[in-house]
């Protein structure tokens, strides 16, 4: 049975006990907070038999195989760096790490110590991501990826999050090297990482303060964001991170020499774009009915998944941390290899360092619609 | 009364949809020494002409975070009287809401007990807090009635934040002598609130589903809560009680989702019966037992017999403190309906 440990009382932290108690062969010994009374919540809600305030006191008296850190990400590294030298395994919540040389020097404690890291990039574990990663693998994109595009929007007109840390001037958001961005971008920028193989790509990032940000009076959030990727091997990519675009959309595509593949994170979709054309006006017609096709096969392949109860908001923290436990067995190796984890701490520092070393852009407040003869 | 009117009282929350009007209230009975600690750097206008109405009081904003012990320090540094009505509400988990309710609760407390001039703690609370399952069907739901003890099984992270903010205000006043009152509100609404409330029915599916029928739904008007939480910090032989606080003549769902939709704009609702709605509630909390939450537990057994299931609701410990609604139900809901249709 391994013994599951949570330092971070916050809501994280009740999304992972809750995939935690849907998976097998383990179970929670103690919670930690430094706020005891967080810590007291936590362990009374879900019956976690003990609970403390002090990271020292927690390893030493529940003894934890595993532990998740679901704190603020400013203390990922120094907590992380404790619960590997008491010999845990460890699961760190995004973003992994402030820099990528705390991502390096956790990496390197993990291996040093002959116990194993993850990070929680569930995105990349979700239905619709692992059955894109099976295509993939299986060869659908006729050869290595050409170009990635990951779109990653956040809305923050009806977000409460959003409006506590808008509200908030010490809010711990705010507090992050890379701000907003740094708290939302990762699942994006892993998408992309996972299908890069060179250590240190091309990064060219642009951000600047949405209209409707400044038009609240605010000067340092920064909410737009566009990347663009280069590795000299062959891959480009482009990430997109926006509180403006409608839809809001949690989109991956990658294109191969052959085929492409669109995967929906909202949605839980995969669809396939075929490299091939029709001939003349039958790629009118022909490709838009294979496409009706295909997301009605998602919508079936969605209900079978809900009827057979396996559908959950954060399945794919469920089969994260299912293939962490497994590879704490030596079942398996680490879900996420490291270098993906030290690949996206490494593009998320070149974007911050570039998007905090420009000045803010004077964009109108209302931007100039150009207008197009019909 | 228990403070004279140059003494220092503290507002938290002071810039939401009561906290405003708990400001005027104040100041109309004459108090002049009134500090607002106000979270966000943004103030709003509402506020702003409150302190520009009234240059002869001292209305000090306190920007400042209940998170902070600091801050909570500042806050309450030489107050007579705090009326704790921050809260937050449109977060729904569950360790969000507790962190906001009684975190900042305790930290507050703690400033108090630092400070030592205290008269009167007035923590709002909520009827969110009292269950209904014992209780059977139509009777008066008062402050004798019991709250909740299984609150996450009602899957109401602000029933159980609540719960848990009463729990420390009441230990706070055992341990340190804390002079504590605990207000609980029913449907606060009046101009700036919208929408209707979900005692009535929910909109959640498309089309609005009423539950509510001939349930009495428990509205107090802003201002008249106002008045009852003002009162409830400045009454002698208050200490260690609570009060709800219900306006008179309440109408029935029915009644209100009726002048609503004539008065605001229509839409189109369906009547559940009360043994349906309890029946869709049972099967829906099964279902999300049985499929270990892969649809939440949002609604339940315990939810429906808090909210749909009919009570009475009595005023009549709060009107012993010398309280009655200055505004009627009619004129209340005829302000309302114009403001709403305003934000129409």
């Amino acid at each position: 049975m391994l013994r599951v440990g949570i330092i971070g009382c916050g809501k994280v932290a009740d999304v992972h006990i809750s995939q935690i108690r849907r998976i097998g062969g383990c179970k929670i010994v103690g919670v930690c907070d430094r706020e005891e009374l967080m810590a007291q919540q936590l362990s009374e809600r879900f019956g976690v038999p003990r609970y403390f305030s002090e990271v020292g006191e927690f390893l030493s008296f529940s003894r934890p195989d595993v532990v998740h850190i679901t704190t603020p990400p400013q203390s990922h590294f120094e907590i992380a760096k404790l619960c590997l030298e008491s010999g845990c395994h460890v699961y760190v919540e995004k973003p992994f790490t402030l820099y990528a040389w705390e991502a390096k020097e956790l990496v390197e404690r993990a291996n040093a110590s002959s116990v194993k890291l993850t990070a929680g990039h569930n995105a990349q574990f979700s239905h619709a991501a692992r059955r894109m990663r099976r295509l993939v693998q299986e060869g659908y994109l006729g050869g290595p990826p050409v170009h990635l595009e990951s779109l990653w929007c956040y809305e923050l007109e009806d977000n409460v999050f959003a409006k506590a840390f808008l509200g908030a001037k010490r809010h711990w958001v705010r507090e992050l090297p890379g701000g907003l961005l740094h708290n939302i971008i990762s699942h994006g920028i892993a998408k992309l990482a996972a299908f890069f193989t060179m250590e240190s790509p091309i990064v060219s990032a642009h951000g600047f303060i949405s209209p409707l940000l400044r038009g609240l009076g605010e000067n340092q959030i920064i909410d737009e964001l566009r990347v663009m990727i280069c590795d000299a091997e062959r891959t480009t990519a482009y990430f997109t991170f926006s509180s403006g675009m409608r839809p809001s959309v949690r989109q991956f595509r990658i294109w191969g020499a052959k085929n492409g593949l669109l995967v929906d994170d909202d949605q839980q979709t995969v669809i396939k774009l075929r490299g091939s054309r029709y001939k003349s006006y039958l790629e009118m017609f022909v490709p838009p009915l294979n496409l009706a096709g295909q997301y009605v096969g998602n919508v079936w392949s969605n209900a079978r998944l809900f009827l057979a109860r396996d559908f959950h908001m954060d399945s794919g923290m469920k089969c994260l941390i299912e293939a962490f436990y497994r590879s704490i067995a030596g079942k398996q190796s680490v879900p996420i290899p490291y270098r993906e984890i030290l690949l996206t701490a490494r593009i998320m520092d070149d974007i911050f360092q570039q998007v905090s070393s420009q000045s803010v852009p004077q964009v109108p407040l209302r931007p100039v619609v150009p207008r197009i003869a019909c | 009364m228990l403070i004279q009117p140059d003494e220092t009282i503290l507002v938290t929350g002071a810039t939401g949809f009561i906290g405003l009007s708990v400001v005027r209230t104040l100041l109309k009975r004459g108090f002049r020494n009134l500090r607002l600690l106000v979270r966000s750097y943004r103030r709003p206008a509402a506020l702003e002409e409150i302190v520009s109405r009234h240059r002869g009081a001292r209305i000090e904003v306190f920007h400042g975070d209940l998170l902070s012990p600091e801050d909570c320090l500042g806050a309450a540094k030489d107050a007579s009287v705090v009326y704790h009505l921050a809260v937050e509400k449109g977060e729904k988990s569950f360790a969000y809401l507790f962190m906001n309710s009684v975190l900042t609760t305790r930290n507050l407390l703690e400033a108090c007990v630092a400070q030592r001039r205290l008269r009167r703690f007035v923590n709002v609370s909520s009827f969110a807090v009292y269950t209904n399952c014992e209780k059977p069907l139509g009777k008066v739901l008062d402050e004798l009635c019991p709250v909740e003890q299984d609150p996450m099984r009602r899957g109401d992270p602000y029933c159980f934040a609540k719960l848990k903010q009463d729990e420390i205000v009441m230990e706070y006043g055992r341990k340190h002598a804390i002079p504590y009152v605990i207000i609980r509100p029913g449907v606060v609404y009046g101009p700036g609130s919208n929408g209707i409330t979900g005692r009535v029915g929910i909109g959640t599916f498309g089309v609005f589903l009423h539950l509510g029928g001939p349930n009495q739904v428990p509205l107090t008007y802003v201002d008249n809560c106002a008045d009852a939480i003002v009162l409830a910090g400045l009454s002698e032989g208050a200490d260690g009680e609570a009060f709800n606080v219900v306006d008179d003549d309440l109408p029935s769902s029915r009644k209100l989702l009726q002048l609503y939709k004539k008065n605001v704009k229509h839409f189109r609702s369906v009547y559940i019966p009360r043994a349906v709605s309890y029946l869709l509630t049972c099967i829906w909390e099964d279902y999300s037992h049985w499929s270990r939450g892969q649809l939440p537990p949002l609604f339940n057994r315990k939810i429906w017999h808090a909210y749909w299931k009919g009570s009475r609701y009595s005023n009549a410990k709060m009107k012993n403190l010398g309280w009655t609604p200055q505004i009627s139900t009619a004129d209340g809901l005829i302000r309302y309906f114009e403001s709403c249709r305003e934000q129409v």
